[in-house]
């Protein structure tokens, strides 16, 4: 065979070859990332972060993992407590049903609030809004559920 | 916010902090290596009809792979210097796409696109390759300048205003090309609005889900077996259905329809986990459909076609016929880039090749194998775009990736399946790989705000709004007479157990 069009059939071969390396190096990277997703212990439901704490507990700033029922309140049997001489003992329930997360006020003495509005009730919170317990200010975040390296 | 706005300029750019791409380095020399190959593999097609003397490899057209090869290279320098953390093969993956499409430019007659621009005659190759370059620049832009959502969340119903009024402009002052007003022309510039429209539709639905996800997954209204969202959110549902209704009769843009519709219903699921709403969506579609197949002309001849393209295979089912007939000489493995559609009388035998069937062009050269190839890049970027959603800190980000990366895939599904005579026909192009202006710049935006949403943490959301129209909606919350009260401090003596 004309050893020309060997060459030009292993460059075209190779074009081909090279397309699905590509893809294989792309789908072995993506395959890592999910493995390290799965790696991290327990799945989380959302995120509190701290907004505002004026009373220094909880730490403004830092990212509180959340399990499908958290209290909050100054008492330290909640899951998360504030130390904030507005809240109450407690103070505020945030439960995980089905698919989405509800606030509940526990008949405290200031209230809780809802991006500025009180809470009556059970009340329906999304990822982004922002709970006000006394003056503490926490917002709900989704879960991150992607830690690797990217 | 304060520090944000005292330093000015450096607070856009910020400190020149850069950070290692490893892995996108590494994929984008398999990239280049690639590309460098294909043009290699381009080049020697012609000499096997006709040797020649030379029997040595070089590149087809070395300058323009050049320059390609390149602003990658540049873009991924770029995004090293930002410092953000971004995701790393989203890159890779459309530059690889944007490469193949030069390639397939260049190989194509260069008279289907002649533009003269001061003293150079640009051809389809030239002119392909400013977009590309016009399109990756747009995208580094914004991924290394996007660093809060602000603008794009808050201004939800301004943007679909804009969007609206851009179909209208289309409407009234476009340029009308066979039978169809897509293209608004704006002095020298014309783009098609229906492209942007899908950037501006995924942010306005993303702004709208986000913020009555918690009552759309809650709350139903039973009718019959399935349950429908409640009520008051219908009222999108059915204003995007009768949008899309609306392009379909007015501009006869059958492609931009069906992309948008899809994307909706994709982005309602996403948002709620409802498959209810999408069997509505559905029904809806369905009876949609069916009222345009007897009233719209057009909708029936693409129909029919697709039913039966072999009835007049020299007339309405041409351009589906020699599409077909390009996957059938392709094969499992392909003719190889250049080597294939032959002319028909001077003529290439797929008029719109460079626009609408670019797969069909690349079905012949590459074969099954490279068109599974190809699709795959276009899964890999709607695996990146709900990977970035899933990691995404809030409702907004998530679902504005989730949309952006689906207007992709959708799009690239759409024009496959119908190049394929899978669906019928509709006129949209394959992302990233279609010759095209306004197509490959909006891709471009896509691409670079993807890569911002990737970087995480950056700054947080904004504190949203008060809840008062919801509440009014639902009397779920009670609306507080003055809202400000709750964000200021409580009276002293307030406090007790």
């Amino acid at each position: 065979m004309d050893p020309f069009l060997i060459t030009v059939w292993v460059v075209r071969l190779l074009f081909l070859a090279l397309l699905y390396l590509f893809l294989f190096r792309i789908a072995k990277a993506l395959v890592g990332d999910l493995r390290a997703a799965a790696r991290e212990p327990g799945a989380e439901l959302g995120r509190l972060i701290v907004v505002a704490s004026p009373g220094g507990e909880p730490v403004e700033g830092t990212s509180l993992a959340l399990d499908a029922i958290a209290t909050i309140g100054r008492d330290v049997n909640n899951a998360i407590v504030v130390e904030d001489q507005f809240a109450s003992a407690e103070h505020a329930i945030l439960t995980f049903r089905g698919r989405a997360w509800y606030v509940e006020d526990l008949g405290s003495t200031n209230g809780t609030f809802v991006n500025g509005s009180p809470v009556q009730g059970v009340s329906p919170l999304g990822f982004g809004d922002v709970i006000q317990v006394g003056q503490v200010r926490l917002r709900l975040e989704r879960p991150r559920s992607d830690r690797s390296r990217r | 916010m304060t520090a944000a706005t005292a330093s000015g300029l450096p607070a856009i750019l910020g400190p020149i902090r850069p950070r290692a791409r490893g892995r996108e380095s590494k994929l984008l020399a398999l990239v280049a290596i690639t590309i460098l190959v294909g043009s290699v593999s381009l080049e020697l097609a012609p000499r096997v009809a006709d040797p020649g003397e030379s029997t040595g490899l070089s590149l087809a057209n070395p300058l323009h792979v050049a320059i390609y090869l390149g602003l990658i290279g540049l873009a991924h320098l770029v995004l090293i210097l930002s410092g953000r953390r971004m995701d790393q093969v989203l890159l890779p993956a459309t530059a690889m796409l944007g490469g193949i499409s030069l390639l397939l430019m260049e190989r194509l007659p260069q008279t289907l696109v002649a533009q003269d621009v001061g003293p150079w005659k640009l051809g389809l190759g030239d002119v392909q390759l400013a977009w590309l370059v016009l399109s990756f620049s747009l995208a580094t832009a914004l991924a290394v300048t996007v660093r809060n959502d602000r603008w794009l969340r808050l201004y939800k119903y301004t943007w679909a205003a804009a969007g609206v009024a851009l179909l209208v402009a289309t409407y009234f002052l476009g340029d009308e090309i066979n039978g169809q007003r897509l293209s608004l022309s704006l002095g020298p510039l014309s783009g098609q609005p229906a492209e942007l429209l899908k950037v501006i539709l995924v942010v306005f639905l993303a702004g709208y889900l986000s913020e009555y996800r918690p009552l759309l997954v809650e709350e139903s209204t039973k009718v019959g077996p399935i349950s429908l969202p409640p009520l008051p959110f219908l009222a999108p549902m059915v204003a995007m259905w009768a949008i899309a209704l609306g392009l379909v009769v007015v501009q006869r843009d059958l492609g931009a329809a069906l992309l948008f519709f899809t994307v909706f219903l994709f982005l309602l699921y996403a948002a709620t986990g409802r498959p209810g709403y999408v069997i509505v969506g559905v029904i809806l579609f369905l009876a949609g459909s069916f009222v345009m197949y007897n009233l719209v002309g057009t909708v029936q001849t693409r129909v029919d076609i697709w039913l039966d393209p072999f009835k007049s295979p020299t007339g309405d089912g041409y351009q589906i016929v020699q599409s077909l007939y390009a996957f059938g000489r392709g094969g499992l493995l392909g003719t190889g880039l250049g080597a294939g559609l032959p002319t028909v009388g001077g003529n290439l035998p797929i008029p719109a090749v460079h626009t609408d069937f670019p797969l069909a062009a690349l079905g012949e050269e590459l074969g099954l194998v490279g068109v599974l190839g190809i699709l795959g890049l276009f899964l890999v970027v709607v695996e990146r775009g709900l990977r970035i959603a899933a990691s995404a800190a809030d409702e907004f980000r998530a679902l504005l990736a989730a949309g952006l990366a689906l207007v992709i895939g959708t799009q690239a599904l759409i024009i496959a399946a119908g190049n394929l005579k899978l669906i019928p026909l509709t006129g949209i192009t394959l992302p990233f790989v279609s010759y095209g202006g306004s197509s490959l710049l909006v891709n471009g935006i896509i691409v670079g705000l993807l890569l911002a949403l990737s970087d995480r943490g950056v700054e947080p959301p904004p504190p949203p709004k008060p809840r008062s129209r919801l509440a009014r909606l639902t009397g779920r919350v009670t609306r507080l007479e003055t809202p400000a009260s709750a964000r200021a401090p409580l009276p002293p003596g307030g406090g007790t157990r």
